[in-house]
């Protein structure tokens, strides 16, 4: 038993660390690494990364929260998007065939590596759409002088169409789907970059849990694989949230993307020969 | 009171409520860990080979996982740890809920019995599915 222990705590903390160096989070890194390496079914892998998933968006939403980088607004706007698309999404991970869902891991690691690449800088709104002005969805960020910006929240209702997408994936998939999250606010909101992924990672607990609730509620989540998974992944996650004030991530961004082509190459080449 | 007011709330009660849940859940998760591991090491390989077969448990029911424990199953401790920790989001939108129905923000009060009722659609998806 140690053993196995060992190795699906290892593989866990190597996810978790990767995926928090990284900000793509850990469900993008463990179902993968449980498949290739620990030979796991693919639902038992969506169902242990689910349930780490909400670990790791726990843990590290604390010092988000409490800095007051997370739009507590904007994620509960946006988490009756997300928490529809992964109540679907997790109920169709039960019916969908292993095939459909490895093509579909491969296109969400390419739109990974792709926003990746294509991260963009803040484009800060003075005048927000009338809802979001309603709603009270602006806030305050620093700029590069420290110095408090207010910014304003544009076109909700399609941010909102992207996050259903993203609870979709994320409920298929078992993955946090930050990447479509952080597009939907920063690319199509206009929320800040480092605000938009405050904000992904707090609301990934609810999305990532709803579709925990699921897979649990149906009797899909392996306890003997999902429990040193969410430890592992957690501690893995923690580490790296401490590493990555010490890092030039800019540099590391090749070597995700490597890695983000790698997983998908893999994951469709399994679907296309059916292994 | 004022939208501040309800916000400073918010990001002082949140990350206390997320990192007591989350704590909980690791400390109940690595016991049932090291519980297995002491009493019933056999059983967790058996079940290991199982799942990379495919060979899931299926459905469990509270009242089967209470004598589960009552029997001293360290398995069960397990899957309470993984119960506890789905309980992180649950807890942190009923928060708010609350918060919102004190302060009579009803839009936002609203989005949260979504969000919540939202959670429980997927229990009773997951219980039928």
């Amino acid at each position: 038993m140690l053993e196995i222990l060992i190795s699906l705590l290892a593989l866990a903390v190597g996810a978790g660390f990767i995926g928090a160096i990284s900000g793509l989070g850990g469900g993008v890194f463990i179902v993968p690494a449980l498949v290739i390496f620990a030979h796991m079914p693919m639902q038992v892998a969506i169902g242990a990364s689910l349930i780490s998933v909400v670990a790791t968006s726990a843990g590290a939403s604390v010092a988000f929260v409490r800095d007051g980088w997370t739009n507590l607004r904007v994620a509960m706007v946006l988490e009756c998007a997300t928490v529809t698309g992964a109540v679907i999404g997790a109920y169709l991970a039960g019916v969908v065939p292993t095939i459909v869902l490895e093509l579909l891991f491969a296109a969400m690691m390419l739109q990974s590596a792709y926003f990746t690449i294509t991260k963009k800088g803040d484009d800060i709104l003075t005048k927000g759409d009338p809802v979001a002005e309603r709603l009270g969805l602006g806030g305050e960020v620093p700029d590069e002088t420290g110095q408090l910006v207010h910014y304003e929240v544009t076109r909700v209702p399609e941010g909102g169409a992207l996050m259903v997408v993203a609870g979709l994936m994320s409920g298929l998939l078992g993955i946090g789907s930050g990447a479509l999250k952080v597009m939907a606010m920063d690319y199509i909101m206009h929320v800040p970059l480092k605000v938009s992924s405050a904000t992904s990672n707090f609301m990934i607990g609810v999305t990532a849990g709803a579709g925990a609730l699921v897979f649990l509620a149906r009797g899909d989540v392996a306890t003997t694989i999902a429990a040193p998974v969410a430890i592992g992944v957690t501690a893995g996650a923690l580490a790296g949230s401490r590493v990555l004030a010490h890092l030039k991530v800019e540099s590391l961004r090749i070597v995700f993307v490597i890695i983000l082509l790698l997983i998908a190459a893999e994951m469709g080449w399994r679907a296309m020969s059916g292994i | 009171m004022a939208k501040q007011e309800e916000d400073r709330i918010l990001r002082v009660w949140t990350p206390i409520l997320l990192r007591t849940i989350l704590i909980a859940a690791m400390v109940v998760l690595v016991t049932g860990l090291v519980l297995t591991y002491t009493y019933a090491p056999g059983y967790y390989v058996e079940r290991y080979d199982a799942v990379r077969q495919g060979h899931l448990i299926g459905k469990e029911t509270f009242g089967l996982l209470i004598d589960h424990i009552r029997e001293g199953n360290p398995h069960a401790i397990l899957t309470i740890g993984l119960f506890v920790l789905t309980l992180v989001p649950l807890a942190r939108v009923a928060f708010c809920f609350l918060l919102f129905i004190r302060e009579r923000d009803y839009a936002y009060v609203a989005f949260t019995a979504y969000v919540l009722a939202g959670l429980i659609v997927g229990v009773l998806v997951g219980s039928v599915g």
